[in-house]
């Protein structure tokens, strides 16, 4: 059931007067059964997989808050030794490591079953050939399941909280299934932790207009920005990228250009639904972008794009890996034989590079994703250790920093930077996508006609009001894109949006519902793109 | 408290940490800052943070700081 689907709305109205009408205690129940249908009319194969998460990790959790809860009680009733309560501790967190450890692995073992099988068979077989031995026949023929990268990244968060002691384990097995499973963030997240979404999910709400008529608007929005922008793109960026080789500096420079805005509008559109739908549900989920084309370096760019991965990356990779007894021995014996500063940026930098390549991998299954990984990591960890070099420059130049021209050249400077690194593993192999930018880079020729710059599949065979209309709706489009993110810069456009006549708003939004029937791209634009990770 | 103010100080020394509590939240230390603080903090009072309290409310003043170096100190 695609989310752009007639049938999704059916089935988002049918469970919203559900929820509404059941005893509020019951509603979670509601989202459950929503959650158990969705999942089974997107991919009945799959159950399996997610069921298996689901259970292991709250037996899993619910074992590790049996050991601590056990020793709690035990100090409480008092008669141990401080020697006792040492041992009793130590074989304790020795066991709830053991527990955390093994559903650990069984989890993302699957997940890596599913998603670097290929892959490893393949480099293993490459490796065999080189040395004349025979490789192993690549015969696993399987269905990824969905959303299996997004729900095991949350309930592993879930599980290593709880080996935390940040949370409690939860005790209801519907309510977990629940949490794993929640149907507007299954496909692509964002990557929730228990002790907010819980909160918002097992909690009793009541209707309100508010939420409604907010939430119904952002998810228009989001729809907009989906079938009318980012489908409406997908023809063209895919004829460029399967025959770059035809073309020269300007074609692939605006088709990259055109690439970020795709896939910004494909994913910024998804969260504005799912977030439009859970308001109207009276559930906050988290947000994922923070308007990140206006980020002035790709470390910031990073913060602001895909905000719930950067989050769990940090809490759960980074940060674990930075402040380890070995890498804080690491960056001691820097301090002492290099320098203070290489001390201190050493640990960060070996944690963003565990990090940097585990996020390549996280987006797919080849060396193009591995050396995109690698080349973000590449930037921020050189700005790092560069900062006090640019610092001394900046004063030397005496640059403004507060200047708006320098903060608009930071800001295009990332932007073009972001841009050429997401297009390395969407052409195809990492030595296409390579070849993609030497090609821009090589070959500037002055073109005679627009279509040579804006090759859109068929363009030159369409009815003149045709082209108007793809044109004038891609030309439209991107310039709201930017000029909204512009403006939420102080607050929520929709904050600006209901200050409007009412009746302005209606017809505002009746246009743009009118828009996305009359012009949209349905089914050529396919599934949405953070889907296949 | 003398000691955190010092390296606090070392860190950056533009910040009043006597009165800013919005040291995380208000983007005044990044991911970086947090991990040579906790790089020095381990060493200057001989403990060891886990990366359970790397969390922004443990981080956003001097005081919040001071609290889980002894919460820290209290458990080991």
């Amino acid at each position: 059931m695609a989310l752009t689907s007639f049938w999704f709305l059916v089935f988002v109205l049918g469970l919203l007067i559900l929820y509404y009408l059941v005893p509020k205690k019951m509603q979670w129940w509601i989202l459950l059964a929503g959650s158990m249908v969705f999942y089974l009319c997107a991919d009945v194969r799959s159950i399996l997989f997610i069921l298996i998460t689901a259970t292991s990790v709250y037996f899993g959790a619910r074992l590790m808050q049996k050991i601590s809860d056990d020793q709690k009680a035990r100090f409480t009733e008092g008669g141990l030794s401080r020697e006792e309560k040492s041992t009793l501790k130590e074989r304790n967190n020795r066991q709830r490591k053991a527990i955390m450890i093994c559903v650990l692995l069984l989890n993302v073992g699957i997940l890596c079953a599913f998603k670097y099988l290929h892959f490893a068979l393949e480099q293993f077989n490459r490796v065999a050939a080189l040395f004349g031995g025979q490789g192993i026949a690549d015969t696993f023929q399987w269905v990824i399941p969905l959303g299996i990268s997004f729900y095991t990244f949350q309930s592993v968060g879930y599980l290593v909280d709880v080996y935390w002691k940040k949370i409690d384990a939860e005790k209801n097995y519907g309510k977990m299934l629940l949490f794993v499973s929640f149907f507007p963030q299954i496909t692509q997240g964002p990557i929730s932790d228990f002790a907010q979404l819980s909160g918002e999910l097992f909690g009793e709400h009541t209707f309100s207009y508010h939420n409604y008529a907010w939430g119904a608007q952002r998810m228009i929005w989001g729809f907009a920005k989906k079938i009318l922008l980012a489908d409406m793109l997908a023809p063209y960026i895919s004829e460029v990228f399967q025959y770059y080789y035809y073309y020269t500096t300007f074609t692939l420079v605006i088709c990259g250009f055109f690439y970020s805005v795709q896939i910004y509008a494909d994913f910024s559109g998804y969260m504005d639904i799912v977030c439009g739908l859970c308001q109207m549900l009276g559930i906050r989920l988290s947000e994922n972008f923070e308007r990140p084309y206006f980020s002035k370096s790709v470390a910031e760019y990073w913060r602001r794009w895909h905000i719930t991965l950067g989050a769990w990356f940090k809490t759960y990779i980074y940060y674990p890996i930075a402040v380890s007894k070995w890498n804080k021995k690491l960056g001691k014996l820097a301090r002492t034989k290099i320098s203070k500063r290489a001390g201190m940026n050493l640990p960060a930098t070996v944690a963003l590079v565990a990090v940097w390549l585990t996020t390549g991998l996280w987006h797919g299954a080849s060396w193009g994703y591995i050396a995109w990984g690698g080349v973000n990591g590449m930037f921020i960890i050189v700005s790092l250790w560069l900062e006090p070099f640019y610092e001394t420059c900046k004063k030397k130049l005496r640059i403004n920093e507060s200047a708006w021209l320098w903060r608009a050249f930071q800001t295009l400077r990332t932007f073009a930077l972001v841009t050429v690194i997401k297009v390395l593993p969407e052409v195809g192999t990492l030595r296409q996508g390579l070849e993609y930018w030497k090609c821009a880079f090589t070959r500037p020729v002055i073109l005679r006609n627009f279509v040579d710059y804006f090759p859109y599949p068929n363009l030159l065979d369409m009815e003149s009001f045709q082209k108007a209309e793809t044109l004038g709706i891609i030309a439209v489009g991107t310039i709201l894109l930017f000029v909204v993110d512009l403006l939420q810069r102080k607050k929520p456009v929709r904050e600006y949006f209901n200050k409007l006549p009412g009746i302005v708003r209606v017809v505002l939004m009746a246009s743009l519902i009118a828009a996305i029937i009359l012009f949209g791209n349905f089914g050529q634009g396919g599934g949405f793109m953070y889907a296949q990770f | 408290m003398d000691e955190l103010m010092e390296i606090l100080n070392e860190i950056n020394p533009d910040i009043d940490y006597e009165t800013e509590d919005n040291l995380i939240d208000g983007k005044v230390l990044d991911s970086f800052s947090i991990v040579s603080l906790v790089s020095e903090i381990s060493e200057v009072f001989d403990i060891d943070i886990s990366p359970r309290y790397l969390v922004p409310e443990n981080f956003n003043s001097a005081k919040a700081m001071w609290e889980m170096i002894q919460t820290i100190q209290e458990e080991e």
